[in-house]
């Protein structure tokens, strides 16, 4: 188990690293502020398990941090440190959110107890919100797999009925035939009898087609190829994000414009990895970014890359980050199979998918495809 | 118009299809043997001469692929008509570049399939005839060199 990280806060400055020495040498990871304002300064670069937190400081008392610290740290508990004037403050403050508070002067023992307690709060709240994750991913993954049989099921019933259909088909076939023959002209009611084996062929007709329709909508995984104005496209698919865009403020540009770039390629297929590329890339850049999407192409390839200046890529991630069920997203958020599909997207049109990033500078996605003049496979 | 009979061989393992498609075929005068499994149909080439086969696709034990690889093996000359119940195209295709005459879907329309007939035996009596001129000249020549 990891070591519990806490972060004393108090302006008693002997008192506070008199405590600090202690708690550290119980193996615990002691950080240290004098104020409200360090405390978060502190906070905001590395975040720790449990605050002990004095109430009466000079500046930002206790009850407006610990306010501070629920709203930007949710998940960091809160011991309340109070003087005996000040046990108000300490039930006033477990009604905003502080996980208990304990009288000065502090008994050590009891401390260490309620620090322990704190932190098995936040590693439970934690294994839950992943259990959650983890059956939202899993039932994601359940209606995925049940559509996927749902269509399987469809398909196999299609190509069953095609065969009695067939049947039918030829049935009614032959008996008009002999209805026709010259031998049957006088039959009794020969009209009456074609007429309905008219019925039939028209209805088995109907009937295959509706199959055929069926199996062609499962067949519509295919490839087309065609030539694709890439311009046209990426405008198209700035449109599409561009109401998720604009929730976060985040301009995307599309640069150089009118160069005519044009790929031979699928464009439903394209547009998915397009759509794809730009989700990923708002989802890394924060409210009020920027994000570009550069297009080229030579006389034999087509480039087009989603640049954005987010959070960009771990360097450990750069790899696996094409595997399926990657994802750094929650559950809610993603499956995880973008990249994985896309990837498959682009090799099956023929072309290429690259990466570049800096962690903390941001990323570029580049795709490249056969341009014109050239066949796809 | 003299109406020629095609020798049909239907090979589909569905028995009701190849019974009702064969009367309708006799109907307009071709003469149709039945086989119900690719093995039947290898056998049924060998007991009988035939124009042309009408082939399912998707069969048990020996698929129809198969049994087109093995009728253009041991009859080249035979014309193969593929029939697919499946909305893959893929596997017709697939079975044209390996020397099938044409596909139809199923089910097929009547007039569509008794026009590939009469296509599928055309270009087999043509094929046929210029074997018969090749023999003629052959002889001919030997006889030239007696």
């Amino acid at each position: 188990m990891e070591k519990t990280r806490i972060l004393l806060v108090d302006d008693e400055d002997a008192f506070r690293i008199s405590l600090g020495k202690r708690l550290a040498t119980r193996n615990l990871g002691v950080l240290q502020a004098a104020n409200g304002e360090q405390c978060l300064a502190v906070l905001d670069e590395e975040p720790v398990d449990v605050v002990i937190l004095d109430v009466k400081m000079p500046g930002m008392d206790g009850i407006e941090t610990l306010h501070h610290i629920k709203k930007r740290h949710a998940s960091t508990e809160v011991i309340m440190l109070t003087g005996h004037a000040t046990t108000q403050d300490g039930i006033e403050g477990i009604r905003s959110g502080a996980f208990d508070f304990l009288t000065k002067p502090v008994e050590f023992e009891h401390l260490l107890g309620k620090i322990s307690q704190a932190h098995e709060r936040v590693r439970r709240i934690k294994a839950e919100k992943q259990e959650a994750a983890f059956r939202a991913q899993m039932e994601l993954q359940m209606i995925v797999t049940e559509r996927m049989a749902a269509l399987a099921m469809a398909t196999g019933v299609a190509h069953e009925i095609n065969n009695p259909l067939a049947i039918i088909q030829e049935s009614a076939g032959w008996m008009r035939q002999i209805l026709g023959k010259a031998d049957l002209e006088t039959f009794p009611r020969r009209k009456d009898f074609e007429k309905a084996l008219g019925k039939i062929d028209g209805a088995v007709d109907r009937a295959s087609r509706i199959t055929r329709q069926l199996l062609e909508a499962v067949k519509s995984q295919e490839t087309l190829v065609v030539e694709v104005d890439l311009e046209a496209l990426a405008k198209e698919t700035m449109g599409l994000v561009r109401h998720e865009a604009r929730k976060r403020n985040i301009r995307i540009t599309l640069a150089p414009q009118q160069t005519g770039a044009k790929a031979l390629t699928d464009p439903y297929h394209l547009r998915q990895v397009l759509l794809n590329l730009l989700s990923n890339a708002i989802h890394a850049t924060g409210p009020d970014g920027e994000i570009m999407i550069h297009l080229q192409a030579n006389g034999t390839e087509a480039d087009i890359s989603v640049q954005d200046w987010g959070c960009g890529i771990p360097k450990e991630n750069m790899e696996k980050i094409f595997e399926p069920f990657f994802s750094t997203k929650s559950a809610s958020e993603g499956t995880g199979l973008g990249l994985y599909v896309t990837q498959k997207i682009i090799k099956k049109l023929g072309g290429l998918i690259a990466v570049e990033s800096q962690p903390g500078r941001g990323t570029t996605f580049h795709v490249k495809l056969p341009a014109r003049n050239i066949q796809a496979k | 118009m003299i109406k020629i009979p095609a020798r049909i061989l239907l090979v589909d393992d569905e028995e009701d299809f190849v019974e009702m498609l064969s009367l309708r075929l006799q109907e307009v005068g071709e003469k149709v043997v039945e086989a119900y499994s690719g093995q039947e149909c290898l056998e049924k080439l060998k007991e009988t001469d035939i124009d042309v086969v009408i082939l399912d696709v998707k069969m048990p034990g020996m698929d129809g692929i198969e049994t087109l690889q093995e009728i253009k093996k041991h009859y080249p000359l035979v014309e193969v008509i593929m029939l697919t119940g499946h909305g893959t195209t893929k596997t017709a295709v697939e079975g044209m570049k390996l020397g099938a005459f044409d596909y139809l879907l199923k089910p097929a329309d009547f007039d569509d399939l008794t026009q590939k007939l009469e296509e599928a035996r055309k270009r087999k009596d043509a094929h046929q005839e210029r074997i018969r001129r090749a023999e003629v000249r052959l002889l001919v020549r030997r006889t030239g060199e007696i």
